[in-house]
C-alpha cells in the first residue's frame, strides 16, 4: 500500500555546500539519501515530494559539518499481510518462485502454487498446468496475495500465495 | 412467493444473530439487561411486514425505540434491511396516530392543530430480500473458506530443514537461501541442500508439545467444519430452494407507499375494514388531502369496473372479506398479495415487451428527466391496483403463469372487452419499468394511450397538490 507521509531526517552537510544554494544542495542530497531506501517501519521510500521545513543547523565540533533537521513529505510503499499485489516473476525454481512488485521481493513457495501446476526444469524453469494453458516463468506477471512479511530495520521481504480465487498469471510473456 | 424467502430470513436469524446483544460485550449481563434473541424477534417481525415505521414496530414488539433502532442499525450495516428516513408533515403523523389511538414520542405535537407544518423525522425499515440472499451466501462462503484454508495450511509458512545440521528455515528466509548454481535452497551454515518439511503433523504423531497442539487444532478445525455443514444444512437447503425464485422486492419507500395506498383505494372507500395493516399503509405518510381525492379515483375505478363486467364488484369485496388464498398465508397476506401483483406485472411486462418497445424507448429518455416523480408513481400504483383487480377478477386463484398467458395473447381479449385489454397493456408498460426500480415517466404515456384520459388527468393534478403539501408540510 502507498502512503504519503511526513518524515524527518538529520542531514549532515559539508561546509563546501554552504552558500546561496544551501537549500537546494540539502534537498538534492536528501533525495539521493532516502529515495529507494527501506525502513521496516515505513516501508520503501518511493519519492520525496516536498520539504515541510528545515530546522536550524548545528555545527559539529571538530569537523565543521553542519547537521540540519529536515522534515519532508514522501511517498512510501509498504506491503501488508492480506494485500493483493501484481508482481513480475524474477526467478523460478523447484521450491517456488520469486517475484518483484516495485522494490518489494516476494517468494511464493510451491505449496502455495495451485496443485494443478507442476514444476518443469530446463533452460526456462516454469510451473505449468497439465494442459499447458497457464505457465509461470521468468517475466510472467502474476497477481498474488501477501500472506506474510518479514520486516527488518532496513528490509522487507514477503511471502505470497497464488492459491486463491482470481490469483495467478495475469499476463504470460510467452503468449504475447 | 415470499414465504420461502421469509423462511430463509428466519433460519439465518437463528443461525447468525441468535446471540446478538445490542449492548457492549464488556457490559455485565444481568437477567434484565440480557437482550439476546432480540435480533431474531425483530427479523421475524419484519418478515410479517413490508415497509414499516420504526416507531410502530417498536410498539408492536413492546420494545423501546432506542433499543429497536440499535438492532435495526446493526441489520442495516449487515445489509439485511434497508431504511429510509423522512421528514413528514404533522398531518401524516396525526392520521397515523389517530389510527393507532396512541400518543407516543414525537406525535403529541402533531395531534394538536392540523394546520401545523411542523416536521418530524420518521424512520422506516424493510427487509431487503435480494441482498439478504447474497449476504447469507457470502457469509457461508467465507466461513467455509476460512476453515478450509486453515485446515489445508494454506496460509502457513512453508518450512525447510537442513538434513546435515538440522537447522530450520522458513519461506521468509527464502531470499538468503537461494543459490545461483542450482535450483535448491542451501543451508547458510553448512551449504547442505534444504528439504521441504512435508506435513509434519501427519508424519510424527507423538511429536513435541507444539506439534500436539497443532494436531489438536487440526482436529478441532475438522470438527468445526463438519459441524458447520451439519448445522447449517437447513439454511443451505433453503438457499438452494430460493435460488430460482424471483426475489420479492418492495422498491423504495415512496414507490411502495404509492402502491400500497393505491391498493387501499382500489379496495374501495372502506379502508378500515379488512386488513388493518393495509389501512395503516394507506395512512402512512400520505397526507390528508389524498383521501379526499381518492374518492374521485375510486368512483372512476368502480365505473370502470362496471363497464367491464359485474365481476369487479365482487372482487373489491373479496379484498375485504379475505379470499381463501389470502387467509392461508395468515399474517403475510398483504405481502403475498402485493408480491403476486408484482409478479403479474413483471411477467406481463416481459411477455408483451416486444409490442411496447417503441414506447419503452421513449420512456427511458423521459424517465431520466422525471426520475422519482411522485405523480407518476401514483399513476403507476393506481394502474397496478387496477391490473390486480382485473387479474383477480379473471382468475382469482390462478397463478401468475396463467395470467401471463392471458396477457400474451391479447387478441382473444380484444373482441370481448376492450377496456380491460387496453388498460392492461398500459400496466404492462409499468411492469417493465418497475423492474428497473425508480424510473418514472411512463405514466404519462400510459394514460394518453388509454381511453381514460379524463379521469386519468385528474389523478396527476391531485398528486401535484399533494406534492406541494408534502414538501412544505
Ligand atoms: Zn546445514
Amino acid at each position: 500500500m502507498f502512503f504519503h507521509i511526513v518524515l524527518e531526517r538529520n542531514m549532515q552537510l559539508h561546509p563546501r555546500y554552504f552558500g546561496r544554494n544551501l537549500r537546494d544542495n540539502l534537498v538534492s542530497k536528501l533525495m539521493k539519501d532516502v529515495e529507494g531506501t527501506c525502513s521496516g517501519r515505513h516501508g520503501f521510500v518511493v519519492a520525496v515530494t516536498g520539504i515541510e521545513n528545515i530546522g536550524k543547523g548545528l555545527i559539529r565540533d571538530g569537523t565543521g559539518f553542519v547537521t540540519f533537521p529536515v522534515k519532508y513529505q514522501c511517498v512510501v510503499f509498504r506491503p501488508f499481510k492480506g494485500e493483493i499485489l501484481e508482481a513480475v516473476v524474477t526467478m523460478v525454481n523447484k521450491m517456488g518462485f520469486f517475484a518483484e512488485a516495485g522494490p518489494v521481493q516476494i517468494f511464493v513457495s510451491n505449496h502455495l502454487i495451485p496443485d494443478d501446476m507442476e514444476f518443469q526444469s530446463g533452460d526456462m524453469p516454469n510451473y505449468t498446468t497439465s494442459d499447458g494453458s497457464v505457465k509461470i516463468q521468468k517475466d510472467s506477471e502474476v497477481r498474488l496475495k501477501i500472506i506474510g512479511t518479514r520486516v527488518d530495520a532496513t528490509e522487507i521481504f514477503c511471502i505470497g500465495t497464488i492459491k486463491d480465487d482470481f490469483l495467478g498469471v495475469i499476463n504470460d510473456p510467452a503468449t504475447v | 412467493m415470499i414465504e420461502p424467502y421469509n423462511k430463509l430470513v428466519k433460519l439465518a436469524a437463528r443461525a447468525f444473530y441468535d446471540d446478538l446483544t445490542s449492548k457492549g460485550d464488556n457490559q455485565l449481563k444481568t437477567g434484565r439487561s440480557d437482550n439476546r434473541g432480540i435480533a431474531v424477534v425483530v427479523l421475524d417481525a419484519l418478515t410479517r411486514r413490508q415497509w414499516v415505521r420504526e416507531e410502530d414496530l417498536a410498539k408492536d414488539l413492546k420494545l423501546h425505540t432506542k433499543q429497536l433502532r440499535r438492532t435495526l442499525r446493526f441489520f442495516e450495516e449487515e445489509k439485511i434491511i434497508t431504511r429510509d428516513h423522512r421528514r413528514e408533515t404533522a398531518k401524516g403523523a396525526k392520521i397515523y396516530s389517530a389510527a393507532v389511538a396512541a400518543t407516543a414520542d414525537g406525535h403529541q405535537a402533531a395531534k394538536e392543530g392540523e394546520e401545523k407544518v411542523k416536521l418530524h423525522t420518521h424512520s422506516y425499515c424493510c427487509l431487503d430480500y435480494a441482498q439478504i440472499y447474497d449476504v447469507i451466501r457470502y457469509r457461508l462462503h467465507r466461513m467455509k473458506h476460512k476453515l478450509k484454508d486453515e485446515l489445508e495450511n494454506k496460509n502457513t509458512l512453508q518450512e525447510y530443514i537442513c538434513p546435515n545440521c538440522g537447522k530450520r528455515y522458513n519461506a521468509l528466509d527464502a531470499l538468503r537461501l537461494v543459490s545461483f548454481e542450482d535450483e535448491d535452497f542451501h543451508c547458510e551454515s553448512c551449504d547442505g541442500k534444504l528439504e521441504v518439511e512435508i506435513d509434519k503433523i501427519a508424519a510424527q504423531d507423538g511429536g513435541d508439545g507444539d506439534d500436539n497442539a497443532r494436531r489438536r487444532r487440526r482436529e478441532k478445525l475438522k470438527d468445526m467444519l463438519q459441524k458447520m455443514e451439519a448445522q447449517l444444512k437447513p439454511l443451505m437447503d433453503q438457499l438452494s430452494r430460493v435460488k430460482d425464485l424471483p426475489v420479492p422486492e418492495f422498491g423504495n419507500l415512496q414507490a411502495w407507499e404509492a402502491r400500497a395506498s393505491a391498493a387501499v383505494r382500489a379496495a374501495g372507500g372502506d379502508i378500515n375494514a379488512g386488513d388493518s395493516k393495509m389501512s395503516q399503509l394507506g395512512y402512512n405518510g400520505v397526507p390528508l388531502p389524498y383521501r379526499g381525492d381518492t374518492k374521485v379515483v375510486v368512483d372512476f375505478n368502480n365505473t370502470e369496473g362496471e363497464g367491464e363486467g359485474f365481476k369487479s364488484e365482487t372482487d373489491s369485496t373479496t379484498l375485504k372479506v379475505l379470499p381463501p388464498w389470502m387467509i392461508t398465508s395468515g399474517m403475510n397476506l398483504t405481502k403475498e398479495q402485493r408480491g403476486e401483483v408484482k409478479e403479474e406485472t413483471k411477467l406481463d411486462g416481459t411477455s408483451t415487451s416486444t409490442a411496447t418497445q417503441d414506447t419503452d424507448d421513449k420512456k427511458s429518455t423521459i424517465a431520466h428527466a422525471h426520475n422519482k416523480n411522485i405523480q407518476d408513481e401514483y399513476i403507476k400504483a393506481y394502474y397496478a391496483a387496477l391490473l390486480k383487480q382485473q387479474h383477480e377478477m379473471e382468475e382469482a386463484t390462478k397463478n401468475q403463469l396463467s395470467n401471463a398467458l392471458v396477457a400474451a395473447n391479447p387478441s382473444s381479449n380484444t373482441s370481448n372487452r376492450q377496456v380491460g385489454n387496453k388498460s392492461k397493456r398500459e400496466e404492462d408498460d409499468d411492469g417493465t419499468e418497475w423492474e428497473e426500480a425508480p424510473i418514472a415517466g411512463n405514466g404519462n404515456e400510459g394514460y394518453k394511450v388509454g381511453d381514460l384520459n379524463v379521469e386519468a388527468e385528474k389523478v396527476p393534478a391531485d398528486d401535484e397538490d399533494d406534492d406541494v403539501d408534502w414538501e412544505e408540510g
